[in-house]
């Protein structure tokens, strides 16, 4: 830490001039350890003991907790929540970000508060917001299950809950990316006789599909990972309407440690592999937005190069 | 191919961005289309092109006589140049100037061949042989310029509209690029129509002028008739002439 405190003052001393806004040394550094300690202490230390909780019975223990029946059963339902989820959403995402971005209506402003709506709320409500409607005693429930569908208790609310929590990723990513991009590549294709669909597939989807990937990346991890929501339409039949995070959670109330860790190094695992595709993700839309935005006042920076008109 | 407008009417939030334009222009003309920002020039040919439509049912747009008021901008066949030039960013030259060839109906498709015969073609008219594999990012705004011609030119339009063609760029290359515009439609004879706010270039480049302002047509002619005869005092103020008003005796 010595080192790093007397380095980081010469940096940041060479980056930029003393000025009005230069603290003291001694503020700085205070404030960078603060960030370092908080670092460690809450995201590595936890993380790390994860997966230290995970292996602290030996490998085969480890290894057992994926054999068990209800764990395979409660990947298994992970997938196919997040497989119902993630696609749903992207074309959700991106019918939203498009009309968001490309039409003037009425209403917009609020549709585009209302898309933030899932990451607000607390997921508990978006779960009971489902069993109200779809539950035994809900709006719609009695006319389900008359007809023998479930819904609540079952993979049906599962996918549903997970589609509310991880609604507004996609459509995020990609709505301040389609709006500083605009209509005009668009609009050169319709002059030169594409129709929409090639519009879409030839111009808009090459444009966006990083900040695409992105929301797709972040909607996929959310999906996986979502407890409070599910936790209430699932009802938590072990090895029938478990997800993983309810699994673990089933493990750790049952005192198996051990096991509930190594279910919990899979989501972290799953995290750190968001992490990096997300990171790289992320680092080509903003490429992509970048040339967005240069692109109208690039000019008078070209017109600065010699003249190649021969 | 000539085009025509009648009556368009067209108005943005209330103010009318067009007034009840009429306009001919003949095959092969060369005209510019001048007046000051928000005149409603850019409005007008956007609306011959396709991209943006009259709201009433009196205004009409033709080519060569044919009812094309209702048809979207894929279908009308019009070369357009967007001022900013609008190139596909994130596909080569070659590929920018091949896209209206690509997207073609598969019946009326050229081959693989053919399209690239023909893309190379167009950019050795627009003197950008060899630059078929950069991306749009790495060429001047000249050159952006050219293939902006080069993609418009592909689809072999029946007319070309372009939208401050030379707005963006230094006087040099403005005064060459001019040239070549009109070297190359003396060379094929293509209706086209260009909207600029500098009279110079008008005045060069065109075989009429159409000055417009607030939403209307304030003259039509030829660069002389209209230098000589301005029609009101819009004209010979936003082309510094002198005006006095004929329907105010001057006061001896």
């Amino acid at each position: 830490m010595a080192g790093a405190a007397s380095t980081f003052p010469t940096v940041a001393r060479v980056e930029r001039p003393a000025g009005a806004t230069a603290e003291p040394w001694l503020l700085r550094a205070t404030l960078i350890g603060i960030v370092f300690v908080f670092f460690v202490l809450f995201l590595f230390l936890p993380l790390l003991v994860v997966f230290k909780e995970a292996f602290a019975k030996g490998l085969p223990v480890f290894l057992a907790a994926f054999q068990d029946d209800a764990a395979r059963s409660a990947i298994k339902l992970t997938l196919l929540a997040a497989g119902i989820a993630v696609p749903l959403n992207t074309i959700f995402g991106i019918a939203a970000a498009w009309a968001l971005t490309r039409f003037d209506f009425p209403g917009r402003p609020i549709l585009i508060t209302l898309i933030d709506l899932p990451l607000w709320i607390s997921p508990v409500v978006g779960g009971l917001i489902y069993v109200l409607v779809f539950g035994a005693q809900g709006w719609f429930g009695p006319w389900f299950i008359d007809h023998g569908i479930r819904i609540i208790f079952a993979v049906p609310g599962i996918a549903l809950a997970t589609i509310f929590v991880t609604f507004p990723f996609v459509a995020r990513g990609l709505i301040p990316l389609m709006q500083a991009q605009g209509t005009k590549e668009e609009e050169a294709a319709l002059s030169l006789g594409a129709n929409g669909w090639q519009i879409f597939w030839r111009v808009t989807l090459p444009k966006i599909k990083w900040g695409l990937l992105y929301g797709i990346i972040l909607c996929n991890a959310r999906a996986m990972g979502e407890f409070g929501a599910v936790t209430v339409v699932s009802g938590g039949v072990r090895g029938r309407t478990n997800t993983i995070p309810l699994h673990i959670q089933t493990l750790y109330e049952e005192y198996q440690f051990a096991a509930a860790f190594a279910v919990a190094s899979l989501l972290c695992v799953l995290a750190l592999l968001t992490l990096v595709i997300k990171t790289y993700a992320e680092w080509r839309a903003e490429q992509q937005l970048a040339e967005a935005a240069r692109a109208p006042e690039s000019l008078s920076t070209l017109n600065s190069q010699p003249s190649t008109s021969r | 191919m000539s085009i025509e407008v009648r009556e368009i009417t067209k108005k943005f939030s209330r103010y009318p961005a067009l007034d009840n334009v009429s306009l001919k222009i003949e095959t092969g003309e060369l005209i510019a289309l001048l007046g000051p920002s928000g005149s409603g020039k850019t409005t007008l040919l956007r609306i011959i092109a396709g991209l943006e439509f009259p709201e009433d049912n009196k205004s009409r747009v033709l080519f060569e006589g044919t009812d094309v008021t209702q048809l979207t901008a894929y279908k009308r066949h019009a070369g357009f140049v967007f001022q900013h030039y609008a190139l596909f960013s994130h596909m080569s030259v070659f590929e920018n100037v091949a896209f209206g060839l690509r997207v073609q109906k598969r019946h009326l498709r050229p081959s693989k061949d053919a399209i690239r015969t023909r893309v190379l073609e167009l950019l050795d008219a627009v003197q950008l042989s060899g630059f078929e594999k950069r991306l749009p990012s790495q060429l001047s705004g000249g050159q952006r310029q050219r293939v902006a011609f080069a993609r418009a030119l592909a689809i072999e339009p029946q007319v070309l509209l372009l939208d401050e063609p030379f707005g963006a760029l230094d006087t040099k290359v403005r005064k060459e690029l001019r040239r070549w515009l009109r070297e190359f439609q003396d060379r094929i004879k293509l209706t086209t129509l260009f909207v600029t706010h500098d009279q110079d270039e008008a005045f060069e480049v065109s075989d009429r002028v159409v000055l417009i302002d607030k939403g209307k047509v304030q003259q039509i002619g030829t660069p002389d008739e209209v230098r000589k005869n301005p029609a009101n005092r819009f004209v010979a103020e936003f082309l510094d002439l002198p005006w006095s008003d004929p329907a105010v005796p001057a006061i001896a």
